[in-house]
């Protein structure tokens, strides 16, 4: 063999060595990171909990796709989704097998508020941190606890913001409602709405005059709604999950139940995606939700993470981003923006890079808040939910004034049946 | 409270009623002749549901279209469950009586498998289904009617009617209420009762097949739906008596009416608390209910 | 006959195995299991098993002699987990204490509504327990607070962490929920094992039999299956506090639902209800169906232990009407020789 060649060859042989060794070394540095979900996928509330799980999935991807983590070598995001059936023993189990047996550096979930409330407890006691996701359960963020973060609004929030919108309406237009309606289910999630509201109403000068508790599973609301008909408040705050909200929007329109101002609903039902495609539209025209996210984001949203994210949503799910999905979204790009930070995954480095975490741009912000910052007891101050009104089918924000879109008006007092 | 409301409440409670007694129906009818309490009773009603909602979904069909497929879909299904998991157990009784709590607890194991298997098949999501053309809601006396809803109320009177006059009136219908009356006798004036037991069960699962159709327009159908009907069935047929067709309609009557009045005054939930401390009582004081024979 | 058997004993090389035998033998096993399995989740997973066949004991005690079923039990286990937490947050007082007043409120409670329903048929009686047993349920679930007493309704009651202490029937890791659960279980089973022999048992087997053949014979059926169901009532709420401090949380879905009254009928049943070890069988073979079915499948085949239970019920009523325990048993005879009991 010529000196050139035999060169040559052992270039070949050191450059093949060099790229083995290479890969080796980043097959090696890419460890994946574990992270647990804990979500609903059955049981009650298993549409919900199945709309998070994409966003996770479609975020986790997204944050693959681009590299991984870049601070620990491109390592990949592992999620392990466990299924808490909507039941908090069952929701406790899964976690501590999780942590236990699955080895995860954090979790994150569980939408309902009764299984968050346990299982973060688990967690903080195997001192694994817990990104919140969903429960709006006042006390979870109030244990002086230090694994537990939680990026969305608190449940006393979404009572202000019902009423808040209702004070700024009748600001707007020159009047407003006196006397309020409550109905909502029976559950956890209902009633602390409920006592929420009550306190607010009391506050601001708004007489409760219906209090009723729904039994899940109904078959017919006839009988409250005719309950409410005989009260005549000037309008109705609803907490009702999906099935139980369908029944009575549709109930409502087919009896035409008129109220001066409306149905004020604080989401669940009609949050959720399924709930449209399963109505008659006029049946919802007028509703206002309080949204945990910004429903129109996508319209004044220009981040391509955000918009090809709501894609992959419909790919999946055949409908697009719903507040679910999009805090599935937040969760991970939270969790991977700490990671980034931490530069490991070690559970307590993970914690402290969380406590730091200060977001002010970029895709973890798809729910519409400005800021996500944890305070001392992991709740992020910045989040607030908006008040949308459902115009001709389409639900336009409209409280927050700043997050108005130009084009929005709220139509109040809220129109008779007979004159739709 | 005015006039209105109460009367509006009784409307309610007449319609409502009347639904229950029409999906009541059958689990008395079963009773009466087999001695069985179908514990599986708001299971067949949900898979029922679900046939319509899937012929809708799947198909485009309308809901009381799909009363042709539901009918003899549910018919064929309570055959076979009968025939082939419930006469066995019969069979194994010497005098073809059956041992009432083996039957219930057989039935309760039919009853966990197929919830949870549409569980399983069908997810925990709540469907519902939306006819293309609206029924109109007729207002009588100022009262809204829904036009869904009076059409199963209505149906559940004719399908109790037609029953009845078919049981009185027709040859299947005369070997079923022999048989219900005295099993033995039946036999040895050769009516072929296994042959009996199940065309009643699978009769009573077609009335299931009907209503399934009727208000599948109106109700959110999920797999958790099967055990409230179920349990409001258990109460109705016991107040009007297990094994009386008019009792189902009348059980289902004054349950319907009770829970519609007690509710403006209390919570719903009280109300639902009163129907049961209500079937307690009948139970212990009046187990024959209220059209049933001693 | 004596010939025969002891023919037999020796034939088998002198292996006697009765069913004290074979308790004390498990209940040795089960306490001497943690030494093997340190594993945290296998653990919880254990003490989940030793507390259904707990359960499904406390509900034997009664149905399974009497020969009733009663689909209402579970309301006892919720009545013992909320007196014995409601008495801890409102009065301080030690849930070892508070579980006895649950189990007092449960005995009182199970002979006021065993009165008149005892006599009712069958599925009669089946009917009016659910009924019962979901009264207290939706009022539970539904009362805010009763009489000044924060009952949280469906939200339900939140056991407040005080991590080690005994005193406060709480332990920071599962190792002393086991031997607790354990010996509830040993004490069940041996009381479960007197009775059988002991008056009380044989009337209700007499009761079962036939209820007007007993009561005309001098047996007073209600005084025997009062007493057996106040008993039951009382071991299945002491059974609710367990759970309660087990898992820091309670709710009336969970606590007093008809999902838990079925569980503890079925696996009575499909182990061998009238028996003293089919119980503990049967929560043997179907516990770990569930924990299996919810982990493996990860809610992927969701209520598919259901199925598996209400499939192996159907079976069981059809062609094992003695449950699981019987063909285990008769295969014993054959090998091991002994006692028939």
């Amino acid at each position: 063999m010529s000196k050139s060649n035999w060169a040559r060859s052992v270039q070949k042989v050191l450059m093949a060595g060099a790229m083995t060794a290479a890969m080796g070394s980043s097959a090696f540095a890419a460890e994946a990171v574990k992270m647990g979900c804990v979500l609903p996928l059955s049981g009650g509330s298993a549409a919900v909990g199945n709309q998070t799980k994409v966003g996770v999935e479609i975020a986790a991807k997204q944050i693959n796709d681009a590299g991984g983590i870049k601070s620990l070598d491109g390592a990949m995001l592992e999620v392990v989704f466990a299924d808490s059936q909507s039941k908090p023993d069952v929701g406790v189990t899964e976690t501590e097998r999780v942590i236990a047996r699955e080895n995860v550096s954090v979790l994150c979930g569980a939408f309902n508020s009764a299984v968050t409330f346990p299982a973060t407890e688990v967690a903080e006691r195997m001192k694994t941190p817990w990104v919140v996701v969903g429960s709006v359960k006042d006390e979870i963020t109030e244990r002086d606890f230090k694994y537990i973060f939680r990026i969305n609004n608190k449940a006393t929030y979404d009572a202000r913001e019902q009423i808040d919108a209702m004070d700024m309406l009748k600001d707007e237009f020159g009047s407003g409602p006196k006397t309020l309606a409550m109905l909502y289910e029976g559950s956890d999630w209902g009633r602390s709405h409920a006592a929420n509201v009550k306190v607010i109403a009391a506050e601001r000068g708004y007489e409760i005059v219906v209090d009723e508790a729904a039994p899940p599973n109904q078959t017919d609301f006839g009988n409250q709604l005719l309950k409410i008909r005989a009260a005549k408040p000037d309008a109705v705050i609803v907490a009702l999950y999906t099935p139980d909200h369908l029944l009575f929007t549709r109930q409502m329109m087919e009896q035409r139940l008129d109220l001066p101002f409306g149905v004020h609903s604080v989401g669940g039902g009609m949050e959720d995606p399924a709930f449209y495609k399963a109505l008659p539209p006029e049946a919802a025209f007028y509703a206002f939700v309080q949204e945990d996210w910004q429903i129109d984001i996508l319209k004044v949203s220009t981040d391509p993470a955000i918009l090809s994210a709501d894609e992959a949503t419909k790919a999946a799910l055949g409908y697009g981003m719903s507040a679910y999905t999009a805090q599935g979204i937040s969760a991970v790009y939270v969790i991977a923006d700490a990671l980034e930070r931490a530069k490991s995954a070690d559970r307590e480095a993970l914690r402290a890079a969380l406590a730091e975490t200060d977001i002010q741009s970029g895709p973890a912000l798809v729910t519409g808040y400005n800021r996500i910052k944890f305070d001392e007891q992991g709740q992020n101050t910045f989040a607030h939910g908006v008040i949308s009104q459902n115009i001709g089918g389409e639900r336009k924000t409209m409280w927050p004034k700043e997050n108005r879109a130009a084009d929005s008006t709220p139509v109040w007092p809220v129109p008779a049946w007979s004159d739709r | 409270m005015d006039a209105f409301i109460l009367s509006y409440a009784v409307v309610n409670g007449l319609l409502q009623g009347a639904i229950y007694g029409g999906v009541a129906l059958g689990l008395s009818l079963i009773f009466g002749v087999l001695r069985v309490v179908n514990f599986a009773h708001g299971s067949f009603l949900m898979l029922s549901l679900y046939i319509s909602f899937w012929c809708w979904s799947l198909f485009g069909m309308d809901p009381y279209l799909s009363a042709l497929i539901n009918i003899p879909a549910m018919f064929a299904l309570g055959y076979m469950v009968q025939s082939v998991i419930i006469a066995p157990l019969i069979k194994r009784e010497s005098a073809m009586v059956v041992e009432p709590l083996s039957a219930l607890l057989l039935t309760a194991g039919v009853f966990l498998v197929m919830d949870n298997a549409a569980l399983m098949a069908f997810g925990p999501d709540v469907r519902a289904l939306q006819a293309g053309y609206y029924v109109p809601t007729i207002v009588v006396g100022g009262i809204p009617i829904s036009g869904q809803r009076l059409i199963a109320a209505l149906a559940a009177f004719a399908v109790a009617g037609g029953i009845s006059y078919w049981l009185r009136h027709s040859d299947m219908g005369r070997a079923i209420r022999a048989t219900a009356q005295n099993r033995d006798a039946a036999a040895m004036s050769g009516i072929n009762v296994s042959s009996v037991y199940a065309m009643t069960f699978g009769l009573g699962c077609s009335v299931l097949g009907l209503f399934g159709a009727l208000i599948a327009p109106f109700l959110p159908i999920s797999p958790a739906i099967g055990l409230a009907f179920g349990i409001k069935s258990f109460i109705v047929v016991v107040l009007g008596g297990l094994g009386s067709i008019s009792g189902a309609i009348v059980g289902g009557i004054v349950i319907g009416v009770f829970e519609a009045v007690a509710s403006q005054f209390v919570t719903a939930t009280s109300a639902s608390i009163g129907s049961l401390v209500l079937f307690i009582l009948i139970l212990i004081f009046r187990p024959q209910g209220i059209m049933g024979r001693a | 006959m004596k010939t025969t058997i002891a023919a037999k004993s020796t034939r088998s090389g002198g292996l006697r195995l009765n069913q004290t035998t074979v308790l004390v033998t498990i209940l040795l096993v089960l306490a001497l299991a943690p030494i093997v399995v340190t594993d945290s989740f296998t653990l919880h997973s254990m003490i989940m098993v030793l507390f259904f066949a707990y359960m499904a004991t406390s509900w034997n005690f009664v149905c399974g002699y009497v020969g009733q079923l009663s689909l209402g039990h579970a309301m006892f286990n919720g009545m013992g987990g909320y007196v014995s937490v409601l008495m801890f947050t409102q009065l301080g007082l030690s849930p070892w204490l508070g579980m006895l007043f649950g189990g007092v409120l449960a005995m009182v409670t199970a002979v006021l509504i065993g009165l008149p329903t005892f006599r009712l048929k069958g599925p009669y009686f089946t009917l009016t327990m659910i009924a019962f047993a979901e009264i207290v349920r939706i009022w539970i679930e539904n009362t805010n607070e009763f009489a000044g007493i924060p009952l949280k309704g469906a939200e339900g009651l939140i056991v407040p962490n005080r991590g080690d202490d005994f005193w406060a029937f709480q332990f920071s890791t599962k190792l002393p929920y086991y031997y607790i659960i354990l010996s509830f279980l040993a004490v069940a089973l041996v009381a479960t094992a007197w009775m059988e022999r002991s008056k009380l048992g044989f009337c209700l087997k007499a009761i079962r039999g036939d209820r007007d053949a007993a009561e005309a014979l001098g047996v007073n059926p209600t005084f025997y299956t009062s007493l057996a169901f106040a008993i039951s009532a009382f071991m299945t709420a002491i059974g609710g506090s367990f759970y309660a401090q087990f898992f820091r949380y309670i709710n009336p879905e969970r606590s007093m639902g008809l999902e838990l009254s079925i569980d503890m009928a079925v696996m009575s049943i499909i182990g061998g209800q009238g028996t003293v070890l089919g119980p503990l069988l049967g929560a043997a073979i179907l516990t770990p169906i569930a924990e299996i079915a919810r982990g493996e499948f990860g809610g992927g085949l969701l209520g598919l232990h259901l199925v598996v239970y209400g499939l192996a019920l159907m079976l069981c009523v059809l062609y094992f009407p003695k449950g699981a325990i019987e063909p285990i048993r008769k295969l014993c005879l054959r090998y091991f020789g002994g006692n028939e009991r």
